[in-house]
Parts: C-alpha cells; structure tokens; sequence
C-alpha cells in the first residue's frame, strides 16, 4: 500500500541541484508556470544569488507513474555547503534514497565524494543521474569513468538529464520509484520522527519538519522530544506542499509538518527524535550530533543607537537558524555588540548578509577567530575564542589549536602551488592521491584559523577555478599563539585585536596597520598605526597629516553651499568610530577585516 | 535699523569668454544684452526701494562688471542712492579685467566713485596666463594696475591664482614678488579648484588635468601667508591680504559674520534676519520674473542657531580674526566652549588653533585645515 518515495539529492555546488528539483515540481504540477519562479526551493535570496542553499527545503509531489499508481514523492532538500554538512546528515537520515547528482563537464567533485560517504553512512540507495548533458563541454563518457573510479559506482544505469532544458526528466521520475525503495511501514510501533528541520513563522511558531519512522503522530497528541526531553502540544500535522497542507495525521514513512505552538527554533534541537508523551519509545533515532560553532566573531552595529535593532534582528534570525549562537560583548572602540559562534565562514559571510540586507543593519565584524584550548599552569582548561579574554601569556602552560582535515580536488597540473599553499598554512601530512588520469585528491592537516584567512580565496585564484576544498574538524593540537593589537594613536582598537600564530604575527600586523592607513582619511594632525604584542611594538605605519584642505572662496551663495557640505561630514561623521581622537569610518573596518587578500 | 550696516552686492554675468576654471553665473553677451540686463537690475533695484537695510558698501562683482560702459555703472549707482538708504560713506567696489582696464576707463571709474578697484590679473606669468585661458597679457595686467595707481583709488587690489599643476614653491615665489612689485594695497591669492561642469572638471575627468596634491597646495598656501605677510601685506581670510586694515575688503567681512546683504542680479544671495534668500542663476528667467514685476527670487532658507553657529565657525576659522565665542553665545545662545572644551585642547596642541581672549584664533597650519576643523565641532 505504500506509495511513498522520501529522497534528496546530493550534489557539489553548481551542479544543478536547485534547477533539478525545480523540474520535478514542475513535471508533477506542484506549481503552476504563473507562480514558478527558477529554484523554488532556495528561498532566500542570498541563496539565490549564490547558487547554494542553506536552509534545507522540502517538498511533496504527487506522481502518477508508468504502472498508473500515483506515488507520493517526498523531495527533501539538503544545503549544499560543508559549513551545513550537520544539516546534510539530517536530511539523510530522513531518506530511503538519494540521487547523485553529476555536472556532465565537471564531473566527480570533492563535495559529491564526501557527500557519497555520508549517503553511504545512512545506507541510502543510491540513483547516479549525470546532468547539464546539453553542455557542450559535457563527457559523459569521462564522468562514467569517474564515476567508477573515483566512487566504486556502477555507472551503466545512470540516467541522462538536463536540468534546464528538461530533458531526460521522465526517465528519473520512473527511476526514483522504481529504484529508490519504500519506507518501512510499521504504524504500530511507538512513534519516532526524525525532526529534520526546523523554521519559525511569525503567525504560527516554530514549524517542525520530520520524518515519521514509526508509529503516527496526530494533532492533539502530546509529543516528547527525547534529548531535551520537553514536551508540546501538537496543535497541527500536515504535508508539506508549496503551502502546507494539513492532514489528520503523519503515519510512518511519511514527511511533513508538525505545529506544536513553539516559541522559537532555540527550544527544539534539529536532530532530535519525536515521540508520543504517553506511550515513548525506548531509544531516540540514532545519529544526532550537535552542531558546534568554529568560528566567532564579534558583530557590532555600526551606529551605536542601532544596538536595540541588532538584538532585535538576532533574536529573530536565530529563530531560524539554530547553529548560530551568540552572547553579548562589548568593545570600548565599538560599544556593545555580540560575539557570535558560527558553523564556518560561509556561514558566518551568510548571517552577515541577511543582517544587512534583511535587517538593514550596517555592520562590523571582528577578525573572525577560531575557539582556543588554552591550558594554565595551575591545571585549569580555558576555552578561548574572544580576544578579550586570552589571559595573561605568563599563566598560560599550553595553548592548542583546532585542526581541519582538509581536502582539495583538482587537476594534476596545480599540486605544485596547492601544496606550497598548504606548507605555507603550517599544514602537516599533505598527501596526494589519484582520482582518475590528471585528476588528484590533496589532504592536508591544517589549523582551521589558517583556512579563516582567504584560504578559498588563494585556492580558487592559485588553481584558476578548478580546485574544490572541502574539510572536516580533526583535533586540537598544541601551537604558539600570541596576542596581537592596533593602536591608533597610542589607543588600542579592540575590535581589531586577533589571536595568531607567533611566526605570522609580525606579516599580520603589518598588513593590518597598512590596511587601516589606507583606509582612514588624513587628518588634521598625524595619525600613527600601530602593531604591538603586549607592550611591544612590532610594526608601525603613519598617516600624514591633512595640510590644506581650505577652500579657495566664501561669499554670499557659497556659505549655503559649503554650510550643507559641512552638514552632510558632520552627518557621516555618526557613522564614524572615533578612537584617539582618530575618526575611523566604517569602510577602514571593512577594508581590514575583509580577508581576501591577507599576507 | 540698529543693525551694523549692511553690504550690496551687485552681479554682473558677463565676459568676454568663459574662463575655463569658473564655475561662477556667467555668459557671454554682446552691448545689446548687456544694456538689457542693467535696464532689468535697475528694476530689481526698484522692487527692493526702501528695503529696511542701510548699505556702506556697494559691490560690482561678475562675471566682469567692467564689461558694462562706465555711464551704465553710474547710472545704476544713481539708481542705488536714490531707492535704497546709503551711508554718506559708501564704499564702492568694482572687479574688472585687465583688458578693459584703459587709461581712460580706470580714471572714469574713480570718477564716479568706485573706491577699491579689484583687477583679476589672475597670473603674472604668461604660461599661467594661457594655461588659465585669459585675453590679456602680462603686460596688460602691468599697464592696468599702474593706471589704476595714478588714478588714486582708496585701494587698487589684485587677483592671483595659484596651485597650478605643476607650479612649484619657487614659481609661485617668483609672482608673488612680481605682483608686490606692481604696488597694490590688496591681494587676493585663491587656490585653483576644479570644479564639475568647467572646462577642467571635464579635463580633470578625463585623465588630463590633475589638482595639484593637497601637500603641494599647502606648502603654496603657506608661502603666500609668510611672504606677503613679511612684505607687509598682513593675510587677513584664507585668501585675503592687505597693506594695512583699512584696505581689508569691508564688503567681504559682511559675508563672514552675519551682517545682512542685499544682492541683486543673477545668482546674487542676500541675507537679513536670518534668512538667505537667492536669485534665479540664469540671466534670462531672471529677467522675465522682473518683467512680472516681481522680486526674481528663485529660493530661501530660514536658518536656525545651529546653522547659523556651523557658518560662523566656518568662516570665522578662515579668518585671522578667528570665531568670537562670545559673540556666538550672546547671539544665538550656543556656548561653542563648553560643548568643545576636549576638542579646542586637542586642536590647541596640535598647534592648529589658539584660545586668545574669548576667541578661537586658528593658526596658519589651522587656517589651511580650517574646513576640517569646522566639521569636527559639536554643535548643542
């Protein structure tokens, strides 16, 4: 009786993921061509625009299949990104199968193969589809081989798709329930869902995604959640078309939505497993993992009196976005802020955008730092990640560091540079293999804080595009760290003070007083900028002093001219830091936080 | 009319051509139109008569009012005297160029009574003639400023420009000398600025004219402060030097410390009870809103204390005189001091400005930076 396929699609950035499922919406009529906009499913914006999609997505189709049966497809959207990859397990979890999806011209990617393995880890059946087949730079040929060298995959029933023309789109709906096998449909048991998602809408709360492995949930039901071990009240269950559509009940093997009057995503813990209060099953779902923050930063609004909107504009991202965390911090150059744990860069870069751009909040950042252990001779364990609280060095018995393990896909010509980038990131072990003829998998074990600083950004430019970096957390491992800070005019700039490594602080700190000279205007007096480890100095630039800046003439009809020049400086001058007398406007922060182009 | 009295200012849009620097309410126009513009400002005039302003100055500027025939000039000084209340005393200035500065003009300006004659010699250097695109030459400028000598105006002023690209301190020296050479009791030195919309905006735009850097305009501000003021030629305003106070341009200062003005013509801004009010900028509407027999005022501002505080420390920075804190707060109620007081130590120290007697002197270094300095006061 089960007519129920739940499946994702895994794939590398740029593959075609969204236009894919944009397709199979299309072919099963789950929107019509009015209101279908190009990749349904990234909602946001900034995930339209960077083709990459965060929050994940899911959807119910209704197809009607060659053998007249109509089947219900549950597409469960998986973000496609390493800094998401908790949410990616999620998602797997929640499926009977996955399609692989291939770029036809670009073949196997780093992120398929490390997206394969997790596949495999949740013994997902597995339907290879090789898209973009009307490229004309399209192999399939060269992908196949990939596929079974690269992979250990069966490459002969891959089917041939062309995402944005359509092609091949009828075939993969036959294969998918064809191939992909049902959910197991045991309704008796006692109830376990796996909450998969989770977003908050305004009007009805916190919306659950899940998916029922067993047993039934229904409205009215008391629900448990069995690692925070609340409870809820099920106001709504429902399946999870374009809008959600309730239904009495989610039995197992199905996808949809639970609405239980939860005030924010904060109270659930996406992962955790779903159970009725008065009949709970013995063990939760297996596989959670928390999602730790690696990255932090400050943020601080950059006209102090936005403060007030800041929190306002956190407390509601963070009601969809439960992996950012953040607790207040203040700056004596900044005022008050948050220090906010991030899942990677990416994400933090994602957060930064909405806040901006949903929030219309003007923004600095803090150098991005990673979380360090820091051991005192007197025995205790410190975990440090904001500048402000690294202690006093002379009571500091041992410092380490988070470590990446970190993997490069690409062409064989680049391995020269691509490991002269990793040595120069004090990475350790690089190794190389090969994936197929000219094509090579570098892994290197590097400090995740060298990866903070434009290591995509070098990557990307060393390897002219083709090289794909991927990585997961490996350990701590002991490391000399020191404190840098800026001083502008004698005062230091406590946003800008970092943690770095002792043998790169003196290139760092240059470039930051640099950076900064470049940034900040000259004034009417000299501005020194200066590097320093504690009381010492360690690298040092000046902005000369402004020497003329008065204007020629000032008669009748230039007073009011030049009395509204003078208003709108003085207006930008609130949206300036001062710090030793020093007006610093916010695009000197930006230019030196910004971590394209670090020494 | 307790009011110290006021200033006319007198536009006259006209020149011969259109240097490539300005950015002034000019245009080119033959004797026809210049006959039609005086007869529309003598009925400007009209539409002001008996305005509540008593004037002891009275200035031609342009544009090139020499351009206009002397009869023409006298005649709208005959129409000022007699509709508008004048001072026994009333200071006449006139701007004209070289060019039209003849034996026998000079003299006839002085006849009808123009007292400080300002001749735009601009350079004295026949590059920086061309380079600026002028009619006359050095000489001209030379004859021009001996007649006016001869003809014993109160005061014979000239007009320099400086900070060409690629002038250095020594050229810039050089002419200084040769326009103290030439005996004037006033100078004014302006600093080349590129504006939008000039034949060098559009060449600066381009990639083939360059301001000169701000350093180098400073180390010729300074020269020209240092060295006029030790030939006796005390500076006065950023851009204003003379041979003794009685030769200071005592229109001018009514611009920088509020006294009401009255300006008439193009693009003329007027002042009075707070208020700024300004004229339509092209010659023509002006003239139609005249023909309507209305006053060809083309928008105002009423301006608050704290405007009015901000444009005082703007210009009073630029002056030697400095800003009179005392005189701000009796006026408008603002105590500049106590809501500074960290600021004026910090600009003290730097050497900028000094606190001299309840007023805020600016230093030369302060004078070159007045426009920064006024932009960092808070204003309660």
């Amino acid at each position: 009786m089960s007519e129920t396929r739940n499946f994702c699609i895994i794939a590398h950035i740029d593959h075609g993921k969204s236009t894919l499922a944009d397709r199979l919406i299309q072919h099963c009529g789950g929107v019509d061509a009015r209101s279908f906009r190009d990749q349904i499913l990234d909602s946001m914006d900034i995930e339209r625009e960077r083709g990459i999609t965060i929050k994940s997505n899911t959807i119910t189709l209704d197809y009607t299949a060659a053998d007249g049966r109509t089947y219900q497809l549950n597409l469960i959207d998986t973000p496609g990104h390493v800094d998401f990859s908790h949410e990616v397990r999620r998602s797997l979890m929640s499926c009977e199968g996955a399609i692989l999806l291939i770029d036809a011209s670009q073949g196997v990617e780093a992120q398929t193969v490390a997206n394969l393995y997790l596949a495999l880890e949740y013994e997902l059946e597995l339907l290879i589809v090789i898209n973009k087949i009307d490229l004309p730079s399209a192999d399939v040929e060269r992908v196949r081989q990939e596929i079974e060298a690269d992979l250990g995959l069966d490459p002969s029933d891959a089917v041939l798709v062309s995402a944005k023309e359509g092609t091949g789109i009828p075939d993969l709906l036959e294969a998918i329930v064809r191939k992909l096998p049902p959910p197991a449909l045991d309704r008796e048991a006692p109830t376990r869902a796996m909450l998969f998602d989770a977003l908050y809408d305004p009007y009805r709360g916190v919306v659950l995604y899940c998916r029922v492995k067993e047993g039934v949930i229904r409205a009215g039901q008391t629900m448990r959640l069995m690692h925070s071990a609340k409870e809820h009240h099920i106001e709504e269950v429902g399946q999870l078309r374009l809008k959600r559509v309730p239904t009495a009940e989610l039995g197992a093997g199905s996808v949809g939505y639970v609405l239980a009057g939860i005030k924010t995503v904060r109270d659930v813990e996406v992962g955790d497993t779903l159970t009725d209060a008065e009949r709970p099953a013995a063990e939760p779902l297996p596989g959670y993992k928390e999602a730790k923050p690696v990255v932090f930063s400050s943020l601080y609004p950059m006209a102090t009196d936005e403060y007030p909107e800041l929190v306002k504009a956190l407390e509601k991202l963070v009601l969809n976005d439960a992996s950012l965390t953040y607790e207040k911090d203040s700056s004596t150059a900044l005022g008050h802020g948050f220090r906010c744990g991030f899942l990677g860069l990416l994400h933090l870069d994602v957060v930064q955008e909405r806040l901006t751009r949903e929030y219309d909040l003007s923004l600095l950042l803090s150098a991005p730092s990673v979380r360090y252990r820091i051991t005192l001779h007197n025995g205790t364990v410190q975990w440090v990640d904001n500048p402000s609280y690294y202690p006093d060095p002379s009571v500091i018995a041992r410092t380490e560091e988070p470590y990446i393990k970190g993997s490069v896909m690409m062409p064989e010509r680049y391995i020269g540079p691509v490991m002269e980038l990793c040595r120069e990131r004090r990475g350790e072990n690089i190794e190389f293999h090969y994936l197929a003829v000219g094509r090579v998998e570098l892994t290197a074990e590097l400090p995740l804080a060298e990866v903070l600083f434009d290591f995509y950004d070098r990557l990307k430019s060393i390897t002219q595009g083709y090289g794909s970096f991927d990585y997961a957390m490996l350990d701590y491992r002991e490391t000399d760290v020191v404190k840098i800070d800026i001083l502008v005019n004698t005062e230091p700039v406590d946003a800008l003070s970092q943690l770095t490594h002792r043998d790169k602080a003196r290139a760092r700190a240059l470039h930051y007083c640099e950076r900064l000279a470049e940034a900040i205007p000259r004034h009417q007096f000299k501005v020194a900028i200066q590097g320093a480890i504690g009381g010492k100095i360690i690298a040092r630039t000046n902005i000369q002093a402004l020497r003329k800046d008065v204007t020629a003439k000032c008669y009748g009809g230039d007073i009011t001219r030049k009395r509204k020049l003078l208003e709108k400086q003085k207006e930008g001058k609130k949206r300036m830091k001062t710090i030793g007398a020093v007006e610093i406007p916010q695009s000197a922060f930006v230019a030196v936080l910004k971590t394209d182009t670090d020494s | 009319m307790s009011e110290a009295a006021a200033g006319l200012y007198l536009h006259v849009p006209f020149c011969a051509r259109v240097c490539p620097y300005c950015d002034f309410a000019v245009r080119t126009g033959d004797a026809a139109r210049r006959a039609r513009y005086v007869e529309h400002l003598l009925a400007e005039i009209e539409l002001y008569a008996g305005y509540p302003l008593r004037f002891d100055t009275i200035y031609f500027g342009g544009g090139t009012p020499s351009s206009l025939a002397v009869e023409e000039l006298a005649r709208i000084l005959e129409t000022v005297r007699g509709r508008l209340a004048c001072a026994e005393r009333c200071w006449v200035f006139l701007e004209a160029n070289p060019e039209d500065a003849s034996r026998e003009a000079v003299a006839a300006w002085r006849r009808i009574g123009v007292d400080t004659l300002s001749l735009g010699v601009q350079s004295l250097d026949p590059a920086g003639l061309a380079f600026l695109g002028r009619r006359h030459g050095v000489d001209d400028a030379r004859r021009a400023v001996e007649w006016a000598r001869e003809a014993a105006f109160q005061t014979v002023s000239i007009d320099l420009i400086y900070g060409l690209p690629g002038q250095r301190p020594e050229d810039w020296r050089r002419e200084l000398d040769r326009a103290l050479a030439l005996g004037p009791q006033h100078i004014s030195c302006y600093q080349l600025t590129i504006h939008e919309g000039t034949r060098f905006g559009l060449l600066e735009r381009r990639g083939r004219l360059t301001q000169l850097p701000s350093d180098e305009q400073g180390e010729l501000f300074r020269l020209a402060h240092r060295h006029l003021g030790a030939a006796g030629f005390a500076g006065y305003e950023a851009s204003q030097f003379a041979a003794g106070p009685e030769h200071r341009s005592r229109h001018n200062l009514k611009y920088w410390d509020h006294t009401p003005y009255l300006g008439l013509g193009p693009a003329a801004h007027s002042f009075h009870d707070e208020r700024r009010w300004w004229n339509l900028r092209r010659t023509d509407p002006w003239q139609e809103r005249i023909e309507h027999g209305e006053r060809p005022v083309e928008g105002e501002e009423t301006l608050e204390a704290r405007a009015l505080v901000l444009e005082s420390l703007m210009t009073g920075l630029r002056t030697y005189a400095g800003v009179d804190l005392g005189r701000i707060r009796a006026r408008w109620g603002v105590d500049l001091l106590s809501a500074n007081g960290s600021l004026i130590d910090r600009l003290a120290a730097a050497g900028l400005v000094e606190l001299d007697d309840g007023r805020l002197v600016p230093t030369l270094d302060g004078l070159a930076v007045a426009d920064g300095l006024a932009a960092q006061f808070d204003l309660p």
